[in-house]
């Protein structure tokens, strides 16, 4: 299954033109930075919130309340493997 | 020495896909892998928690597609406690998963693949993106960007915040649809299809001569297929039984929950990802690409080519017209994004039938249900695929098994020969550009972009 991992905002540029200059956001997780294209998003994020990205689009944004039950989730799934042994993603 | 040639990131996309190509001394193609990061861990994750909460949780961890995960689930668990939907109920859930379709399209069509045949193949990546789409096209760009979020915003109206979907229930919805909301949803659905068709007219001139003109036979294998259809063959993205075709056109038709009759998972060394091939065929599974074995596809050209029919008119001319020039099975990779349209004006007439069902608006949205012991098998067609939800439970409701089958598991090895297809016909005596690759990639966009 595709992980949908939300990475928060840190910065939004651009948006003076719809069509030929739209906003676009920096996000970040982990220490990677990259910038995302918002054409497909349901609400225009703030700085501070996080969007799930699926192929260079923000799709979604979310609250950063909202991102931590998220990631939370996701931590609490991939501690699970680690007890058995294995790392998510790692081939069995 | 041979040399390894890796895409990484996938353009489009990016995050979770990688393209290993492998050159030997000649610089010929040796071998070529896409590798899909998968997570495996949710099916032990999920055990002992309450089964009514799945459907919840599954949404905020496979977020791609929330509303695919969200319905799959939750039929699965009406299984394991044995209760139906109500019947609007089950209309409601039917028209989220096909606005969320109509979503999706529009992106995976306009966004992520039309730069691809629209503009140059060679072009600069800074050019071959929606921007340069924008400024060579720009009523189509204005039309797609004013549509861009009216299936979001049309789910909102009746079924609650988006982001994480919560609205289906066990046996049924949560909350009512109201009559004045039916009347402007019905106006939108109709604004949808108007666009649907044209776009649709916009690619049979702009854009589909090329995937059968320049483009014609990159990433072309023979598989079988698999989708869902109803009692009459026709296809169904909801509900239905599914469809496995041999790559010759014979089929058998079997019920979601027989799945494990029909399909076994296997796991290549070198991919986290499992794999599904056809274990009815009895050929076991093979990617060699001299004789692979046991390998079907799912996703929007291969509903198209296990269904007899289409349910709305519109989309019946469309596939008509698509059979007539191509026949059936169609082999030809990139043509999946032709069917991919076939399938939007599809969802936007099944969204305007929906809503002029009277009993949609039905207050009773769901039935009695106690959690209990059981097994239950959870399937619809998700944008990428045929997407299965398996879960039994104890006395108390609590997940005691899970198995999730998700759409671009069955497409993983296909798409594994389409790029060895596309890169050995493509490239030879160690010569790549960047317009190679980026045909390469195509083969993939084709199926997940």
């Amino acid at each position: 299954m595709c992980l949908a991992i939300p990475m928060q905002v840190v910065e939004l540029r651009g948006g003076s033109d719809e069509l030929l200059d739209p906003q676009v956001a920096m996000v970040e997780s982990d220490g990677v930075r990259k910038e995302i294209r918002l054409e497909m998003v349901d609400r225009v994020p703030e700085v501070g919130d996080y969007v799930i990205i699926h192929a260079g689009f923000a799709i979604r944004s979310l609250s950063e309340e909202e991102a931590e039950i998220n990631l939370k989730l996701m931590r609490q799934m991939a501690e699970a493997l680690e007890k058995e042994g294995r790392l998510p993603g790692a081939p069995e | 020495m041979g040399h390894q040639i890796t895409i990484h990131p996938v353009t489009r996309i990016e995050g979770h896909a990688r393209i290993d190509l492998h050159l030997d001394e000649a610089g010929q193609v040796s071998d070529a892998q896409v590798a899909i990061s998968a997570l495996r861990g949710f099916e032990q994750f999920v055990i002992g928690r309450p089964a009514e909460e799945i459907p919840r949780i599954v949404t905020r961890i496979c977020g791609i597609c929330p509303w695919m995960h969200h319905l799959a689930a939750v039929k699965a668990v009406d299984g394991c406690f044995g209760v139906q939907p109500s019947v609007s109920g089950h209309l409601l859930r039917e028209l989220c998963q096909i606005l969320a379709h109509i979503h999706d399209k529009i992106l995976h069509f306009f966004f992520l693949a039309a730069p691809d045949f629209v503009l140059d193949p060679q072009a600069d990546l800074s050019v071959r993106n929606i921007m340069g789409l924008v400024r060579q096209e720009p009523e189509l760009a204005g039309r797609v960007v004013r549509m861009r979020q009216l299936a979001q915003q049309m789910l909102a109206r009746f079924a609650g915040k988006a982001i994480h979907p919560v609205a289906a229930v066990v046996s049924g919805f949560s909350c009512a649809m109201q009559e004045d909301v039916r009347q402007s949803l019905l106006a939108d659905a109709r604004e949808l299809l108007d666009f649907a068709c044209y776009a649709m007219d916009f690619a049979k001139k702009q854009a589909f001569e090329r995937l059968t003109g320049e483009f014609d036979g990159l990433g072309s294998i023979t598989t079988g297929f698999m989708g869902t259809v109803d009692g009459q063959g026709r296809l169904r993205l909801y509900e239905g039984q599914l469809r496995l075709m041999e790559p010759g056109g014979a089929y058998e038709d079997f019920q979601a929950c027989d799945y494990q009759q029909y399909l076994a998972e296997h796991v290549e060394p070198w991919s986290s990802a499992k794999m599904v091939y056809a274990k009815s065929w009895g050929e076991g599974f093979s990617l060699n690409p001299e004789q692979p074995k046991g390998i079907y596809r799912v996703n929007t050209l291969a509903r198209l080519n296990v269904c007899d029919a289409m349910a709305t008119p519109r989309a019946q001319q469309e596939l008509e017209e698509f059979r007539s020039r191509f026949g059936r099975p169609v082999q030809t990779t990139l043509l999946y994004h032709w069917a991919r349209l076939v399938e939007l004006v599809y969802a936007c007439e099944r969204s305007i039938e929906l809503l002029e069902e009277q009993d949609i608006i039905n207050p009773q949205v769901r039935n009695v249900a106690e959690p209990g012991a059981g097994r239950g098998i959870g399937h619809v067609e998700a944008p990428r695929g045929t997407l299965i939800h398996e879960y039994a439970t104890d006395e108390q409701g609590c997940i005691t098994h899970a198995n999730l089958i998700v759409g671009t598991t069955h497409n993983i090895a296909p798409m594994n020969l389409s790029v060895q297809q596309a890169a050995a016909s493509l490239i030879s005596n160690g010569q790549v550009d960047e317009g190679i690759l980026n045909k390469v990639e195509m083969a993939v966009r084709a199926y997940d972009p």
